[in-house]
């Protein structure tokens, strides 16, 4: 590689096809696989600045690439340049409070970057030996998270849901909770959604504080985007950038680390969109055959080893509510902590609509949480179960048919479900109602005595958008005095 | 995308519900039939006899039975609760037992001496879920209470009712009123005057009698009828709540299990939507992997 750096690797493009490009190079220089290409030109007043990534080696001096950024204006002939390396983004201090694209130029109109390193986005993913064993709980505040699917830190936890269930209400959520809380470095991909998200995000992260230190989230954080307008490559690279300088957070300053993707199922997306390019035969319901490859490579690098850890959240598309689909699938296996949101809990208005029985964590465990958290949440779900078998019988028989100690299962489960909603505090506009923050203790606290029946008198409605149970009451009386 | 094997396992079990539910439905009718007209032939009777002792009451003659007297101190009150034995009635029982422990409540707070009795199995099995030991349980009524059955147990009420160990008794039961209405009623069927007074503005069959006093002649003397008649009206107006219940039990079900047959059809047609969208959509992807497949061949 350092060769190529000194004399000026040129090709010329031979084949565009969609956002894939073909080049020859001569045959003895040819870029190796991962190798980031550049054209750059200006043809009859289009200009071009286009980046390529190596993808494929076609035999006769021809190497096919896939490209990160529009093709748009692209033609035959036009030199294209080894750059000698994979894409490289700026890392480290300078990147905090900026906004990035795939390529790591920034795009918040805030002049260049004066990063003293630059990092390739492929890497390989921490040893076996360096890989931290630590588990320890990571409190959320959110009732239901902490108490049915505890997240971990230095973990994964990803966040499944159908559209329009409130993913990314939940992934803002969590930034504003963790990140605020939090004394290390954020950093935010945002991989193919909508770019008015982006955006609202950013200015989100700008009017959100760090505890009481006045400094706003945004200081401690990096974004990179990569949303649904830009090209294929982009989508399917725009995920290690962010990683890479999430990477370089942990290995380098050893602190916690954040990582938020929204949303996973993209990178999945935009990798099936550039294989058929690339040539590839499709694998089952059209995905990729590399799927699982590709998923691996990238989740096996948001890992914490023993210098630094990072945490991630990512949300993850369910497209059309099937979690079978192989993208989701894929995804599913890397986690340690499986949110699932489901549609039924979100048309009775219970919003986070999570799944409290399809949702799980590695280290809801006597082990790791406790006996008694333990216990709590396998009571809940328990009680909850008992009441989704119970419901074909109430729909045919109604609910008198029901033997007593059922019909009390029933009532409980049906106050479980609804206190299991929550305000968020991203959500104040919409709820009217402040977003709450519920101590781990609290919660267990809260929904041992709902179990016990120490709040049966209640009635379902008041243990709507509450924080501990206290409030459920307070509410009930509130609403009694009007 | 749900499995189909599983929606079409869940819609095969919810069609034999609908099998049984339906069946059900005709057992009830059927049997509403004959209770109905046991208690129909049964409200005659017992309204002449309610109307007997009250015209007697009011004919002037010195009325003193034991049990027309109210007592001023209610020491030892009973409270009957007339539940089904069965379920599958809808809320016939949720609504007697509701009514029956709220009555329960009020008693026991007003004389703690109370005792409980309870008929029907399903009546038994809430009170003792809620913590309440009832003195006495029948479940020996069915669909056809049987007068023999009810006579001993009225028998031992008169008992105790003369005796001074009983002051008062309230009957819990649904009442037919007609097909489409049946409601929960509480009575008080000891002392019997509360009968008596109650009756007036009860509508009477054919006896018009509130208005008009009727002239008796008393043979051999209005006593010794009045020994016979009164604890008379008491067992007929007791069986009757037996019959009232029983028929308004059949009423419940035959309800309910319509209800029922309705609403597992629904459930059908809703599952079998499912069933076939899963199956079709999975044949579809399943076509298009072919397809595809076949396409990045050649």
């Amino acid at each position: 590689m350092a060769t190529a750096t000194l004399s000026k690797n040129i090709g010329r493009i031979t084949q565009i096809i969609g956002s894939t490009f073909d080049v020859e190079f001569a045959e003895d220089q040819l870029p190796p696989i991962y190798n980031a290409v550049k054209i750059v030109s200006d043809h009859k007043g289009i200009k071009i600045n286009l980046t390529g990534e190596v993808q494929q080696h076609l035999g006769g001096g021809r190497v096919r690439c896939i490209a990160l950024g529009s093709t748009d204006g692209l033609i035959r002939g036009q030199d294209c340049v080894d750059t000698g390396g994979p894409v490289k983004v700026p890392v480290g201090k300078a990147t905090l409070g900026r906004v990035f694209n795939i390529t790591g130029d920034p795009v918040d109109n805030r002049g260049p970057v004066d990063a003293d390193e630059y990092w390739p986005i492929h890497r390989e993913p921490p040893v076996l030996k360096d890989l931290s064993t630590k588990t320890e709980l990571f409190e959320t505040g959110i009732k239901v998270i902490d108490l049915l699917t505890p997240f971990v830190r230095g973990g994964k936890a990803g966040l499944f849901g159908g559209a329009g269930l409130g993913k990314t209400v939940i992934l803002t959520e969590m930034i504003a909770r963790i990140a605020s809380a939090h004394g290390g470095n954020s950093v935010f991909a945002g991989v193919g959604e909508r770019t008015r998200e982006g955006t609202d995000l950013w200015l989100e992260m700008q009017h959100a504080k760090i505890g009481q230190t006045g400094r706003s989230v945004i200081d401690q954080t990096c974004m990179v985007f990569g949303q649904m307008n830009e090209p294929p490559g982009a989508r399917l690279r725009v995920a290690l950038s962010a990683l890479t300088m999430a990477e370089y957070f942990r290995d380098t300053t050893g602190t916690d680390t954040l990582l938020f993707v929204d949303n996973i199922f993209r990178f999945s997306q935009a990798g099936s969109e550039v294989s058929a390019l690339l040539g590839r035969m499709p694998s089952a319901v059209g995905y990729q055959p590399t799927l699982a490859t590709e998923m691996g490579a990238l989740q096996e690098r948001i890992a914490s080893t023993n210098k630094g850890a990072i945490t991630s959240v990512q949300a993850v598309y369910v497209p059309a509510d099937d979690p079978t689909d192989p993208a989701p699938a894929t995804a599913f296996g890397q986690l340690d902590a499986f949110i699932y949101l489901e549609r039924s809990i979100s048309e009775k208005g219970i919003y986070p609509a999570i799944d409290p029985l399809a949702s799980n964590s590695r280290i809801l465990d006597p082990q790791y949480v406790g006996e008694r958290h333990y216990n709590i949440a396998r009571r809940v779900q328990v009680t909850l179960q008992r009441y989704r078998e119970l419901q074909d019988i109430i729909a045919i028989m109604g609910v008198d048919e029901l033997s007593e100690d059922d019909k009390l299962i029933v009532l409980r489960a049906r106050r479980i479900e609804r206190f299991l909603s929550q305000p968020f505090l991203v959500a104040e506009v919409f709820t009217g109602k402040a977003g709450e923050i519920t101590p781990l203790a609290e919660t267990i606290r809260s929904f041992e005595e709902l179990c016990d029946g120490k709040w049966d008198h209640l009635p379902e409605d008041a243990f709507m958008y509450v924080g501990a149970i206290e409030q459920a009451e307070a509410q009930w009386k509130k609403s009694q005095q009007k | 995308m749900p499995n189909p094997k599983v929606l079409d396992k869940r819609r095969r079990s919810i069609k034999n519900i609908r099998k049984i539910t339906r069946t059900m439905e005709l057992i009830a009718r059927a049997k509403f039939k004959k209770a109905m007209d046991r208690a129909s032939a049964a409200t005659a009777y017992t309204e002449r006899m309610t109307q007997l002792v009250r015209d007697l009451m009011a004919s002037g003659v010195e009325v003193n039975h034991p049990l027309l007297d109210v007592r001023d101190r209610v020491e030892h009150a009973t409270l009957l609760v007339l539940t089904g034995n069965r379920g599958f009635c809808g809320g016939f029982n949720g609504n007697l037992q509701r009514a029956g422990f709220q009555n329960w409540q009020q008693l026991i707070g007003r004389s703690p001496n109370s005792r409980l009795e309870v008929a029907g199995k399903k009546g038994v099995a809430a009170f003792k879920f809620r913590g309440i030991p009832a003195a006495a349980t029948f479940t020996q009524f069915d669909d056809k209470p049987r007068f023999d059955d009810v006579d001993a147990i009225a028998g031992r009420y008169l008992d105790e009712y003369v005796t001074g160990r009983l002051d008062r008794l309230d009957v819990v039961y649904t009442k037919f009123e007609s097909v489409s209405r049946q409601h929960v009623v509480t009575e008080t069927l000891l002392p019997l005057s509360g009968i008596a007074t109650a009756g007036k503005t009860a509508p009477t069959g054919g006896g018009k009698a509130s208005g008009r006093r009727a002239i008796y002649e008393f043979v051999p003397s209005p006593r010794s009828i009045l020994e016979e008649i009164v604890p008379a009206s008491f067992k007929v107006k007791l069986f009757k709540c037996f019959l009232d219940s029983a028929v308004s039990e059949q009423i419940a079900r035959m309800i309910a299990m319509k209800a029922a047959t309705e609403n597992a059809e629904d459930l059908i047609r809703r599952l079998s939507m499912q069933y076939n969208r899963a199956r079709q959509s999975r044949i579809t992807s399943e076509l298009m992997d072919v397809i595809g497949g076949v396409e990045a061949l050649s």
